[in-house]
């Protein structure tokens, strides 16, 4: 059949579907071992349908992307089921074909805009490539078409960032960049794979906004694949739950948001902190036992193993993909009674949706989903018994740090000062380059600070670590992101707690390993894990044995740098809980750093948010979540994708790009992108620290009464100016 | 009798982890051994490599001497009775070729360990420190990177006297330079990693975190370069000989004999032909074995 053909039969007889995944199954062939990452995947995209693929990593949904588009990597083969795009089997394209077909049909926006980018070539040159490419055009009309697809993804400037270079630009305007190459062809189906993971919540927000605004002119279908489920309710309209390569769950977004009907999509919903929940409310939800390993046997239901409703049956038998509502499930629970147990097969025709109903779970028990069983922690003393009243622990006054880069002198922390009370969580928003790293560092001794001091439990610190007493090193420890660089990739996970406690708490060698025991057990890794090497670990169990090692002299202060942002949802939550316990029962205080407002505000009691390396609001959790409170604030928050679908707050767009640490905005730094600027005032005079409540300030001219009525008056109830 | 028995579990636990941990290594190390032995060009290399090994040490015990002279049979072709024929002393060329690895091979490991000692040390200190003791250092090596290798040499040599010891000392501090540029971006790259944040964070010393927690982790990058510079001094060690200054007559080493022999190239070529053979195909044994572990390293 030729492409025009088909193209025919696209638009005039019946509408094929954008894309059609029938029973896929894909195997990766790695150290001579066959791991099935796929199986028997079936799923649908209508044209113009935004279909979200959610799950965690190591699920597969990588793979069925690059299997839909044809891009496997070598050691990955189709063993069976089809890929259908617009109704072409896309296995049977030759090669040519398929090079013409992925430049005219389909697209791909991959995760880090910045590798999607040639490094040495102009933007320019790179989006008229496609035009040249793919349409044979001149040099100089395909730098016009580039030109206008850059202003159809609203670039400011376009003329200017078509001579830049890549690393001239910033995260969200690559992102841009690359949409408006993929979306150069007009493509019919277009694939984003984690398409804002790694950029800032503001930036994350205008990407979203930018595709949802896209969606309304283009008519593209998009299967969008995330590991944020506040992403998908927000821009798809079906939703498919990817767990160990199987869709678990499938259905309309708000309904199987709102009343999910597999234990895993309920896990997932209970597990993350939901927006303004805090720690004295409950300890968070989560899933027991660790995702299941590339290829790992499951025995029946994939999720069996760590669902809390799973019976007898569901270990027998795997459950079929069955229509939700109705009681195939519990039919299907009965059939397997029956029949003889085969926990390890499945059996291919069953691996499409039985039944042509919008929504399916593959779970025998759908109808109990609701009242599952919750699965949190009990978390012994109550939280609110803590003394956090006694005196500071902490005090920084003034830090000033300053890198050089060239000629160049950017200003990372600007005369922060704040104080910390003893046990109590301080949380540090901001967004990447805002200073929050750098001020951390400089409380540890990591970096020195220029100026100011860093005063803790009434003693002057050195600024560097190395110059500071063993005493105040096992005093205050830090916490890293990178679960796969904090710990040495030489050392067994017991050489490495040993010669912590060996350093830190100083014991008598007989001790040594009834603390290590201790250590371990206290973040609930098995002492098993304690021979391996951090190769051979999880990620959570990584970060557990990472939080232990900062344990080991019974710190007073830790330092949480981004410590469970690397982690799947399910992990992250016991992360945060492990977190609480440990401040409850090791009564420390804890600088938490994260860019996710929801586990900031669940986490922290006093939050500090953070801009262009100044501090520029601090109070309590509550104060600075609600007005009045800095219009920075105002706009991070309202920038976050909530899973919420009755009370979406307006977004607030932050006008331009992130200013230059080397040159900051004067007056007010915030100026330049605000949106409740006030003139000549904000760029000429520097804000004064206003008091909204004893303890909650902000820098801004605007006074406190004014602020909030102008903060109430644009909250979603009233109707918003745009 | 209760806390001896609790005694005497505690130890038979840590002796059990001890040994699953041992297991654990030993596992990690026969994956990477497998996969070694399945590159053919390690193999291959390997072999060349061991072969001539092996004929350094034991090959009198098969050959004629390599010394004997036989007035009546100078410049002989290959033969039966002489496979790789005669010199013009009439000694057996198969015998000098087979004897003549073992200076070769006493000479270039022992520089190349030197000048990864060396360069070990000096790369881990400037990649560690940074700052103002990488500049010092890396401008010093900067200079001692522009001396011609085997003109520097010579002069040394010329100077001190041409002893063994001495032409090891000298390809070992001539290729310290270079091994400690590789050593010291390897240590860069490790530096700015967690784990040595946290090691700085429980008050390590800088020897401490250099050797303990570096090093361990950029072993590959270093056996690699000790087999690039283990081809490079094979080389060097047969040019210095070939020059003058290595072992004197009647030594049978490769270098020597084809500087010796070299004026019967055209009357007898297999007097010079075999022994710069034996040289090629060390120099391309040993380069095997450098390709075949960074290929299986970069995996």
């Amino acid at each position: 059949m030729s492409a025009v053909d088909s193209q025919a039969n696209a638009t005039d007889a019946a509408p094929a579907a954008a894309l059609d995944v029938r029973d896929l199954e894909v195997t990766f062939h790695r150290r001579g071992r066959d791991l099935p990452v796929l199986k028997g995947v079936t799923l649908h995209i209508e044209p113009g349908e935004a279909y979200g693929l959610v799950g965690e990593s190591g699920c597969g949904k990588t793979t069925l992307a690059m299997a839909a588009l044809r891009y496997l990597a070598g050691n990955g083969t189709v063993d069976a089921g089809q890929v259908l795009v617009e109704g072409r089997d896309v296995s049977t394209l030759s090669e040519e074909a398929l090079r013409k077909w992925r430049g005219e049909a389909v697209a791909m926006v991959y995760q880090d805009p910045a590798t999607a980018l040639s490094p040495a070539m102009r933007i320019g040159d790179q989006v008229a490539e496609v035009f040249r490419y793919h349409e044979g055009l001149k040099k100089a009309e395909a730098l016009e078409r580039a030109r206008e697809s850059l202003r159809r993804v609203a670039l400011p400037d376009p003329d200017a960032t078509l001579r830049r270079y890549p690393f001239e630009l910033s995260g969200g305007q690559q992102q841009r960049v690359v949409i408006a190459m993929a979306l150069a062809v007009n493509p019919h189906l277009l694939v984003l794979d984690e398409p804002t993971t790694g950029l800032d919540a503001t930036v994350e927000a205008e990407i979203l906004d930018l595709i949802e605004e896209l969606r309304g002119r283009i008519h593209a279908a998009i299967l969008l694949i995330t590991h944020n489920l506040g992403l998908v309710a927000h821009l798809c309209e079906r939703v498919g739950v990817l767990y160990a390569g199987r869709i678990v769950e499938e259905g309309p977004a708000r309904e199987l948001f709102t009343d999910p009907r597999h234990p895993y999509t309920m896990g997932l919903l209970r597990c993350a902190p939901r927006f303004g929940m805090n720690k004295t409310d409950a300890a968070l939800q989560t899933i027991p036992g660790t995702l299941p390993a590339l290829g790992e046997p499951l025995a029946g239901c994939v999720y069996s193993a760590r669902c809390p409703m799973a019976k007898p049956v569901c270990t027998r038998r795997e459950p079929d993909l069955y229509a939700w509502p109705s009681d195939a499930g519990v039919k299907g629970a009965a059939e397997a009674e029956a029949m003889p147990p085969d926990p390890v097969a499945y059996s291919p025709h069953h691996a499409s949706p039985v039944g042509e109903a919008a929504r399916h779970a593959r779970c025998y028990f759908s109808a109990q989903v609701p009242e599952m069983p919750q699965m949190a922690p009990v978390v012994g003393a109550s939280l609110e018994a803590r003394g956090a009243s006694s005196g500071d622990v902490l005090e920084i006054k003034a830090v000033e740090r300053t890198f050089k880069d060239g000629r160049k002198r950017l200003t990372a922390v600007h005369d922060v000062s704040l104080n910390l009370k003893h046990g109590e969580t301080f949380g540090l928003v901001g967004e990447s380059g805002s200073g929050k790293t750098t001020l951390a560092k400089c409380v540890t001794g990591l970096i020195a600070a220029d100026s100011g001091t860093v005063t803790f439990e009434g003693k002057l610190m050195r600024s560097t670590a190395g110059r500071r007493s063993q005493d105040a090193l096992r005093a205050i420890q830090m916490v890293f992101q990178n679960p796969d660089s904090t710990l040495n990739p030489a050392w067994s996970t017991r050489a490495i707690l040993t010669r912590s406690v060996r350093k830190l708490a100083g014991s008598r060698s007989g001790s040594v390993r009834a603390k290590v025991d201790k250590l371990s057990a206290d973040v609930r890794v098995e002492p098993r894990f304690l021979l391996q090497k951090p190769a051979d670990l999880s990620g959570g169990q990584k970060q557990r044995i990472a939080i232990a090692r900062a344990f080991a002299g019974d710190p007073r202060l830790v330092v949480c740098d981004e410590p469970a942002s690397a982690l799947d949802v399910s992990v992250q939550a016991s992360i945060l809980n492990l977190l609480v316990e440990l401040q409850t029962s090791e009564s420390v205080s804890y600088i938490f750093i994260s860019h996710d407002l929801a586990v900031v505000r669940y986490i922290s009691d006093r939050i500090g948010v953070m801009y262009l390396a100044e501090l520029i609001e601090v109070g309590s959790a509550e104060e600075v979540f609600n007005p009045p409170h800095h219009p920075y604030t105002e706009a991070l928050l309202s920038s976050i994708p909530k899973l919420d679908f009755d009370r979406r707050l307006q977004r607030i767009p932050l006008r331009g790009a992130m200013p230059s640490l080397s040159e900051p905005p004067t007056g007010c730094r915030f100026h330049t992108r605000c949106h409740r600027f006030l003139g000549d005032l904000c760029v000429q005079q520097e804000p004064p620290i206003q008091e909204a409540v004893t303890g909650h300030t902000y820098k801004c001219h605007i006074p406190p009464d004014e602020l909030l009525a102008a903060q109430l008056a644009d909250r979603p109830a009233s109707p918003v100016e745009a | 009798m209760a806390p001896a028995g609790v005694v005497d579990d505690s130890r038979t636990q840590e002796m059990q982890a001890d040994v699953a941990a041992a297991l654990e290594q030993r596992r990690q190390r026969r994956y990477l051994v497998r996969a070694l032995l399945r590159s053919p060009t390690f193999v291959i290399g390997v072999l060349i490599v061991l072969f001539w090994v092996f004929m350094g040490i034991f090959s009198t015990a098969f050959t004629q001497s390599p010394l004997a002279q036989h007035p009546f049979a100078i410049l002989q072709s290959p033969s039966a009775a002489h496979w790789f024929g005669t010199d013009d002393l009439g000694r057996d060329v198969l015998a000098r070729t087979m004897a003549g690895a073992r200076t070769v091979l006493i000479i270039a490991p022992l520089a190349t360990l030197l000048a990864l000692l060396w360069g070990g040390i000096i790369g881990l200190i400037a990649g560690f420190y940074r700052g103002i003791t990488d500049d010092i250092i890396m401008r010093l090596v900067d200079v001692l990177l522009a001396l011609p290798v085997i003109i520097t040499s010579i002069l040394i040599l010329s100077l001190f006297g041409k002893s063994l010891a001495i032409v090891i000392v000298v390809i070992g501090a001539l290729f310290t330079p270079v091994v400690s540029r590789t050593i010291r971006s390897a240590v860069i790259g490790e530096r700015e990693r967690e784990y040595v944040m946290a090691a700085r964070l429980r008050g390590e010393r800088s020897a401490f975190v250099m050797a303990r927690e570096i090093l361990p982790n950029i072993t590959q990058p270093i056996i690699v370069e000790g087999t690039v510079r283990l081809g490079y001094a094979v080389f060097t060690a047969a040019t210095l000989s070939f020059l003058g200054f290595g072992l004197g007559p009647p030594s049978p080493d490769w270098g020597l004999t084809i500087a010796t022999e070299r004026v019967d190239l055209q009357s007898a070529p297999w007097t010079v032909l075999f022994p710069a053979f034996a040289l090629a195909s060390l120099v391309v044994g040993v380069n095997l074995i450098t390709d075949g572990l960074s290929s299986v390293f970069s995996k």
